[in-house]
This record gives structure tokens, C-alpha cells and sequence, in this order.
């Protein structure tokens, strides 16, 4: 429960620094990439639709200056009595519409605001004009260019009037201006498919015709919303009466009186921008995702490998405590042995002198009772067994427990195998055992001390034909032994025997000390544990296979040496 | 035929001492090594049957002292150990034989008797020597001239 807490703070720690680490750098790429993107992006639209508005600005207040110059070129060239007869303003005025065909038509008037004499279309000769709005405004300013209005004709027209003294009086001179002249001038602007330009005036009237739906003379509904300041271009978004966004860059004409507008819809005007953040926002999304996909399993792959490390190492620990406590066992029963060797010399001295003291009495016939003293041999007999017995035991402990100088040292097994086998051959005829060697010629040289190998290797071939005699008495034993190289530098000796077999119960315990299957008195436990720890100093390892009443085979695996 | 238990094991000591003189031997004993060479200070011992492991002087010092003092002494070691070691170490400094404990009287008997003959032998070969080197030692004494060339 604990580790388990303890692997999900892991977890989650892992998990969060494989995350935010990568993911922090690739979100403030992507961020600051859509920041300076979108911002110069944005810029070079701005500065687009800045320099629009300027050049109309420039070509609105141009033109418009043209016309006053021409006017001015009239004024200074002739004087009130001259321009009032009608043929000469005719010329005139012919001489203007030559230069430019925005004007409509040309007319005189005297300081009583009597139109003395005109030239165009209309029938205006003779209307009096004083109380109109321009001609007061022109009266004293001497320059009157006016806004856009209907006036007698009720069509959308406006007028530039200067005013001229000559001596006491005054006099008007005033052009007509074709709006529609005017009006393309200012509606040819395109940007994009919704960008259009056009002009107010400062009430908010429409001076040239919008492309999106306004005509000359309605009122914007917007105006209000408008940022302006004097002839300083201003940009800025707003949402018009429809609520739709428009991008706006406005400019003030004309000493304040008209305003300049150019707009396009935001939509359109920062199309490139949005594909980009859509684009980008897919990277992020796609990225990130795959970011933390990553993150997830690499930290479940980690988790595990530690889990697995952990266990493995609490294993170890395990293996290791048990491995030392036996040591300490082994050494423990060593001095345990040890210590009974001398009781028993006791016991055995005792035994021979009172066996010693028996066989006098029986010779010298001091006790005449023949079937207790054969009874009493017995049992001092049995004594003398026992203690035997004891001996083997504290002997096999001590050989067990001992920790005896070896010689390590290269051993050819093709010829030592042959060598310890021709040492039991004698045992294995007695008991009519056909002893078979399958020596494989490329079987390598292992690293060991002989003696400690001879004695695996004898204990094994003892043990085979034990089993041998016990399910076929002295007739028919098989024993075959073979040896070679396995690959990955490992070097494997079998000792098969065609015996008993060891039931499965019985082969878990195999390799553990003091457990035998042998009669009493024949076996003490010891042989395959000493074996196996042999084996397992050279860093090899013993294996059995057996079945019951077919036989069995120990196979014992070894590194090649490497010395030499 | 004269021989000397040492082991720190009374009733060992008591017992074989028993048989052995029931086997025609003269049985010392001694329950240390200190003892063991008081005693052969003031007896001719030719062999000694002596423990490895004792408190105090242990076996293999002991062995060691008796070689230094008396040469010729036999000795067998007794080890408890059932290992080569220490019976290694006993015949490196000197001793005749080693057995290990349990050991079977008759083993013991045997290897005494062994041990005697070697002993036996040796100092016959001594006389022997010493027999010669008296004769020509004599033969030099009578004429100086024929000793030299029999020498």
C-alpha cells in the first residue's frame, strides 16, 4: 500500500516534469512566433490602409486645390464687370471645362448676392442668393468650398465660391463641382473584397457613395463611433451598426470639414492572419497532444522498469539475507561438529575398553550366561555403529561447512571425466553397470580446483549407480555421461542413469541439506548440497530431470575458462 | 613400549590409557602441553599421541616444542577438525602421522605401533653409525696410520 503511494507521487512527478518540460519551450515558440507574426502582420495591414487613406488624402485635397487655384487664376485674371457679361463667361468658362471637366458650371454674383451672370446647365441667372449659408460664409472668409447638398437643383452637387474686393464692393465668383466626378475618385479604392473608401462631413453625411450600401447625402450611422484627430491618420477597429468588424483608418480633410474613411472588414483584412492562428493552434493542439502521449507512456515504461528493479532488489535482498543466514548456519554446524568429535572419542574409547573388557570376561568364562553376554555384544556392537554413524555426519558437516584453500585451475574435462570414471569403473562392473562416455571433442576447458570437481562428479556417479542398484539389482544399469560446449560460453556435463528416478516432491529438495531419500545410516543429506555449492562457487549451476522408475539425469553447467 | 597421551579430555586420557595397557603398552598421560614436557623431561617417551586443539598451548605449539627439544620423539596428531589443515600444518612441523577424531582404537593401536618401528629403525640406524665412527674412532686410536686410512 505504502509503495504503491509512494510509485503514484512518482508517477505524477515524472508525468509533470515530462510534460511541462518540453511543453513550456514548444508553447512559448508557437507563442511568440503568433505574437511577432500576427503583430507584423498586422502592422503591414495597418500601414496599407494608412497610406491609402494618405495618398486619397493627397488626391482628395489635391484636386480640390486644383479647383481653387483655377477659381483663383479667374478672380485675379478679370474683373467683376468683365466676367458679368455672358459671353465672356462663357469663354471662360470654357477655358475651365478644358482643364477640368469636373465643373458644371460657373457663375457671378454682385454683393447683393444677385447671380449676375452663370454659365451651364441650369436657369439660374438672376436668383438671389444672399441669404444663403455660402454666400455669407464666402463674404467673409473670401474661400468657401461647401459639403455636399441638393440645393436649387436637388441634385448632390458641391461648390467652391471665392469672393473678390474691388474697391468698396465686393463680388462672388462660383464653380459648381460634378460629384460624380468626384465620387469615383474616392470610390475606386479596393482593398481586398470588402476594403472600400469614402467621405463624411462632420456631421456625418455621406459625401461620396459607399460601396456597402450608402448613398450621397444619407447619414452614417457609425459616425459617432469613428476616432478621428485633426489631419493625423488614426486607425482602429469597431463594429458597425450591423455588427460586423470593421478595420477603419480615418483622416480629416479639408480644414476638419470632411472626413476621410477607409475600412475593411476585419475578417477580410486579417485573412492571413486567421489561417495562420488556425494553423498554429493545430500545431499546438497536434503537438501538445503528442507531447503528453509521449509523456504517458514513457513514464508508464519507466514506472514499470522500476517496479521491476525494486522487485528484483527486495529479491536480491531476500536471496542475500538467506544466503548469509546459512552461511552463518554452515559455520555454526561446523563448530557444532567439531565440538561433538570430542564426546564421541570419548564414547568410542569407552566402547572399545568395555568391548575389550566383555570379550575377557566371556574367554576367561567368569559369567556363565552365553544369551545375555550375546545379547550385550550386540548392543555394544550396535554402540560402536552408532557412533561410526555419528563421525560420518560430523565429517560430511565439517567437509560441508569447511573453508578450504582451493587451487583453481584450467581443467581439460575430455580427459578428466575419463579420469574419475576409471576410478568407479571397479565399483560399476561388480555391480553390472555398461558405463557409456560421450565426450564431445570441442568440449572447452573449465576454470576450477580438480579435487572440489572430482568430488561433484564421483558424488553424482555414486548417487546414479545407487538409484542403478536399487531398481535393477547387479544386471542391466545403464550410465552414460556426456559433455560439450553449449554456447554462450557454457560447458554442460550430464550424468544419466537408467535408476529409480526421484519423484517430483522429492527433486524440489534435492540440493537441500541434510534431506536424503537413502535408507538410515546410508546417506547423510550431504553430498548434492556440498555439490551444489561447489558448482555454484565456480559460478555454474545443477539441474535434475528425473522421472520415477525410468531414471534420472543431473546435469551440471559450467563457464568456459577464460584464463589462457 | 613406552607412549604418551596428551588431550585435555580426562576421561579420554583414562580410558585409552586403559586399552593401551591392556595392548602391552606403558601409557603417560598428560592433560596439557606444559605437562606433556615436564614428563618428558623425566621419561624416555619415544612416541606421543598428542590433541590438536587444547586450552593453553594448543597442539600444534606443543608439537613444536617437543621436536625443538627432543628430536627424536615420534609424534601423531589427534584433530578434531575431520580437515587436512590442521593435520598439514602437525606433519610440516614435524609430526609422524595425524588421525582424526573418533578414531577407532585398533586405528590407534596400529598407527602407535607404526610409529614405534619407525623410531626403531632410526635409532638402529644411529647405533650403526655410531658403531662405525666407535671402530674407526678405536682403530684410529691404536695406530693413528691404518685409522687414517680406514677413515
Amino acid at each position: 500500500m505504502e509503495s504503491e503511494q509512494r510509485y503514484g507521487k512518482l508517477r505524477k512527478m515524472v508525468l509533470v516534469c515530462m510534460i511541462l518540460v518540453p511543453l513550456i519551450p514548444f508553447f512559448l515558440t508557437v507563442g511568440i512566433g503568433y505574437y511577432y507574426f500576427t503583430s507584423a502582420l498586422e502592422k503591414k495591414t495597418i500601414s496599407s490602409t494608412s497610406r491609402i487613406v494618405d495618398d486619397h488624402r493627397h488626391m482628395i485635397e489635391f484636386f480640390l486645390q486644383e479647383r481653387k487655384a483655377d477659381l483663383e487664376f479667374i478672380l485675379r485674371s478679370y474683373d467683376f464687370d468683365y466676367l458679368a457679361q455672358h459671353e465672356n463667361l462663357l469663354k471662360v468658362f470654357e477655358r475651365l471645362q478644358i482643364k477640368s471637366n469636373a465643373f458644371i458650371d460657373l457663375g457671378v454674383f454682385n454683393q447683393e448676392g444677385v447671380h449676375v451672370a452663370y454659365q451651364g446647365p441650369f436657369k439660374l441667372s438672376g436668383r438671389i442668393y444672399k441669404n444663403e449659408d455660402w454666400f455669407s460664409a464666402v463674404m467673409k472668409k473670401e474661400v468657401y468650398i461647401s459639403d455636399i447638398f441638393l440645393g436649387f437643383r436637388r441634385v448632390p452637387h458641391f461648390v467652391i465660391a471665392m469672393a473678390k474686393q474691388e474697391g468698396s464692393s465686393r463680388w462672388v465668383i462660383r464653380a459648381t463641382i460634378d460629384t460624380y466626378v468626384f465620387n469615383d475618385l474616392v470610390k475606386k479604392v479596393r482593398i481586398g473584397t470588402t476594403g472600400e473608401a469614402y467621405l463624411l462631413n462632420k456631421e456625418g453625411i455621406f459625401q461620396t457613395e459607399r460601396r456597402s450600401g450608402g448613398n450621397i447625402l444619407d447619414e452614417d450611422r457609425d459616425f459617432t463611433k469613428y476616432v478621428t484627430q485633426d489631419s493625423e491618420i488614426m486607425t482602429f477597429m469597431e463594429k458597425d451598426y450591423l455588427g460586423v468588424d470593421y478595420f477603419f483608418a480615418t483622416t480629416w480633410l479639408k480644414d476638419k470639414e470632411w472626413l476621410l474613411v477607409v475600412r475593411q472588414e476585419t475578417r477580410d483584412a486579417f485573412r492571413s492572419l486567421r489561417q495562420a492562428g488556425s494553423l498554429i493552434l493545430l500545431i499546438a493542439l497536434v503537438g501538445g497532444g503528442s507531447i503528453t502521449a509521449m509523456a504517458l507512456f514513457l513514464t508508464n515504461r519507466i514506472l514499470q522498469r522500476m517496479i521491476k528493479t525494486d522487485t528484483e532488489k527486495d529479491q536480491l535482498e531476500e536471496q542475500l539475507i538467506r544466503a548469509s543466514r546459512l552461511a552463518e548456519l554452515g559455520e555454526m554446524a561446523a563448530g557444532f561438529a567439531h565440538e561433538i568429535n570430542n564426546p564421541l572419542q570419548i564414547i568410542r574409547s569407552e566402547h572399545a575398553l568395555v568391548n575389550m573388557i566383555l570379550l575377557e570376561l566371556t574367554d576367561k568364562e567368569k559369567i556363565d550366561a552365553p544369551e545375555e553376554m550375546a545379547e550385550l555384544h550386540d548392543s555394544i556392537n550396535q554402540i560402536g555403529l552408532q557412533v561410526q554413524r555419528c563421525s560420518e555426519i560430523t565429517h560430511s558437516i565439517l567437509k560441508f561447512g569447511r573453508k578450504t584453500e582451493t587451487t583453481p585451475a584450467d581443467v581439460d574435462l575430455r580427459e578428466f571425466i575419463p579420469g574419475v570414471v576409471q576410478m568407479i569403473s571397479s565399483k560399476a562392473s561388480v555391480n553390472g553397470v555398461n558405463i557409456q562416455l560421450d565426450i564431445a571433442d570441442d568440449t572447452p576447458p573449465v576454470h576450477g580446483d580438480s579435487g572440489q570437481l572430482q568430488q561433484v562428479l564421483i558424488n553424482l556417479l555414486n548417487n546414479a549407480m545407487d538409484a542403478i542398484y536399487e531398481k535393477h539389482g547387479v544386471r542391466g544399469g545403464e550410465l552414460m555421461i556426456t559433455s560439450g560446449h553449449d554456447g554462450k560460453n557454457m560447458v554442460h556435463i550430464s550424468v544419466k542413469d537408467n535408476g529409480c528416478g526421484i519423484g517430483n516432491e522429492d527433486q524440489k529438495k534435492i540440493f537441500s541439506p541434510f534431506y536424503t531419500t537413502k535408507p538410515i545410516g546410508k546417506g547423510t543429506g550431504l553430498g548434492l548440497s556440498v555439490c551444489y555449492g561447489i558448482i555454484n562457487a565456480m559460478g555454474g549451476s545443477m539441474e535434475v530431470a528425473s522421472e520415477k522408475g525410468i531414471g534420472t539425469t543431473f546435469t551440471v553447467r559450467l563457464p568456459v575458462s577464460t584464463k589462457g | 613400549m613406552q607412549l604418551m597421551l596428551v588431550d585435555d579430555e580426562e576421561r579420554f586420557l583414562s580410558t585409552t590409557s586403559k586399552l593401551l595397557t591392556q595392548n602391552g603398552f606403558k601409557v603417560f598421560t598428560a592433560g596439557s602441553g606444559e605437562d606433556a614436557l615436564e614428563i618428558l623431561k623425566r621419561e624416555d617417551i619415544p612416541v606421543v599421541i598428542l590433541d590438536v586443539k587444547m586450552p593453553g598451548m594448543d597442539g600444534i605449539a606443543t608439537l613444536r616444542e617437543i621436536k625443538c627439544r627432543f628430536p627424536l620423539i615420534e609424534i601423531i596428531m589427534l584433530t578434531g577438525h575431520g580437515t587436512v589443515e590442521s593435520a598439514v600444518a602437525g606433519l610440516k612441523s614435524g609430526a609422524t602421522d595425524y588421525l582424526t577424531k573418533p578414531v577407532d582404537i585398533d586405528v590407534l593401536i596400529e598407527k602407535a605401533k607404526e610409529a614405534f618401528e619407525k623410531k626403531r629403525r632410526l635409532e638402529e640406524k644411529i647405533l650403526i653409525a655410531q658403531s662405525i665412527y666407535e671402530r674407526r674412532k678405536a682403530a684410529y686410536m691404536r695406530s693413528p696410520k691404518d685409522g687414517l686410512k680406514a677413515i
